[in-house]
């Protein structure tokens, strides 16, 4: 099994050290794709002198078309699983075997890393929990799929939702509606226990008083999901 | 061509501005400032209004058939639902751009990362002073 990780990274600059370095550790095996969304600071620079592949966007895509960007280069390459993995440092690289398992066991097609499956860790505030959860009862109304860690960015795809995702992958607040569309394409899904960590650096791209407006967007994407038969080309705008 | 809801006067200067609108309109085109794709809508619609002025018959037995008692609310209502086209339209174009520079961007990361690694190889390889050249 061929894994790459993608690691979407908007100035991360600072945290891209100690995360190379937990990849070294846990996961020396895995192919590490950084993929810089247009940062102002050397974001790109410090991956490369860092070893690790680096996909530089011209432009900031927003985290929807950077993690994309990295299925594509997942595609283009012939990797059997591809991981997501924050350049935050939320996301600790020793999960990754757990991650991948389902898929190698050929049990799931995406499987979600749930901070809220495992003991203790970062649990974020009271009001995005509650919102996680509405998500949570939201997509299993909707089309059935059941996760608890919706917004959960720690994902594992195999080779059918890379090929899902490289063509149609959300933007904007993806994680939600990209279960949804995984669910609808009929790939299996599975989700693991993860501890996360507060982001070593910089901030959420969701910020408190934002959180309602993410609740109303994504509600309404998933409300407004493209016809089950409808061929998706391109992607979500 | 007069009826009563429109005086004359006003009849004229809305025919000049809406013909002096639509030959901006062409010139744009012909200078290739506009695609003829894009701004199909604008003649389209901007003919149409140039119809309602020229015959504001039209637009009293349009109202009629609705049920708008006054003419004019008419001119208001399909006033509002031109622009309101032309905007969306306008919307529809930019999602399309927006899909494009995703895709675009994407790709350009895509074969960046690959110039770089194939740059990477020609500077391993035994004639290393080629993939200097090659670098410049």
């Amino acid at each position: 099994m061929r894994v790459a990780a993608i690691v979407p990274a908007f100035n991360e600059a600072k945290s891209l050290p100690a995360l190379a370095e937990a990849f070294r550790a846990c996961a020396p095996a895995v192919d590490v794709c950084v993929v810089d969304d247009g940062s102002k600071d050397d974001t790109a620079r410090v991956a490369a002198s860092l070893g690790l592949s680096v996909l530089r966007l011209p432009v900031n895509l927003g985290i929807g078309g950077a993690v994309q960007a990295g299925y594509l280069w997942a595609l283009e390459r012939g990797y059997d699983v591809a991981v997501q993995v924050d350049g935050d440092g939320q996301h600790d690289p020793a999960y990754l075997a757990a991650l991948v398992a389902p898929i190698e066991a050929g049990a799931a097609d995406v499987v979600i890393g749930s901070r809220f499956l495992a003991e203790g860790g970062f649990r974020s505030t009271f009001l995005r929990r509650a919102g996680i959860r509405y998500l949570s009862w939201f997509l299993r109304v909707r089309c059935g799929a059941r996760v608890t860690d919706t917004t959960s960015g720690f994902r594992a795809a195999g080779r059918r939702a890379i090929e899902l995702f490289a063509r149609y992958y959300p933007s904007d607040y993806p994680e939600p509606e990209a279960i949804a569309l995984a669910k609808r394409a009929g790939l299996r899904l599975a989700e693991v226990p993860v501890r996360m960590n507060e982001r070593s650096h910089g901030q959420s791209s969701i910020t408190a008083f934002r959180t309602l407006y993410y609740l109303v967007k994504v509600s309404l994407a998933l409300v407004l999901l493209p016809p089950r038969t409808q061929r998706a080309e391109g992607d979500a705008s | 061509m007069s009826s009563g809801i429109l005086p004359i006067e006003v009849q004229l200067i809305s025919l000049a501005v809406l013909l002096a609108f639509s030959a901006w309109v062409v010139s744009l085109i012909r200078r290739q400032r506009l695609h003829l794709r894009e701004s199909l809508i604008w003649l389209v619609t901007t003919l149409a209004a140039i119809a309602v002025t020229a015959w504001p018959d039209l637009l009293v037995r349009a109202s009629r058939l609705v049920g708008i008692q006054v003419p004019a609310n008419a001119l208001f209502g399909a006033g509002l639902l031109y622009l309101a086209v032309n905007v969306l339209a306008v919307t529809i174009g930019l999602s399309q751009n927006t899909t494009s520079v995703r895709r675009l961007a994407q790709e350009s990361a895509l074969l960046r990362a690959e110039l770089s690694e194939l740059r990477g190889r020609l500077s391993d390889a035994p004639r290393g002073d080629d993939g200097e050249r090659a670098r410049r």
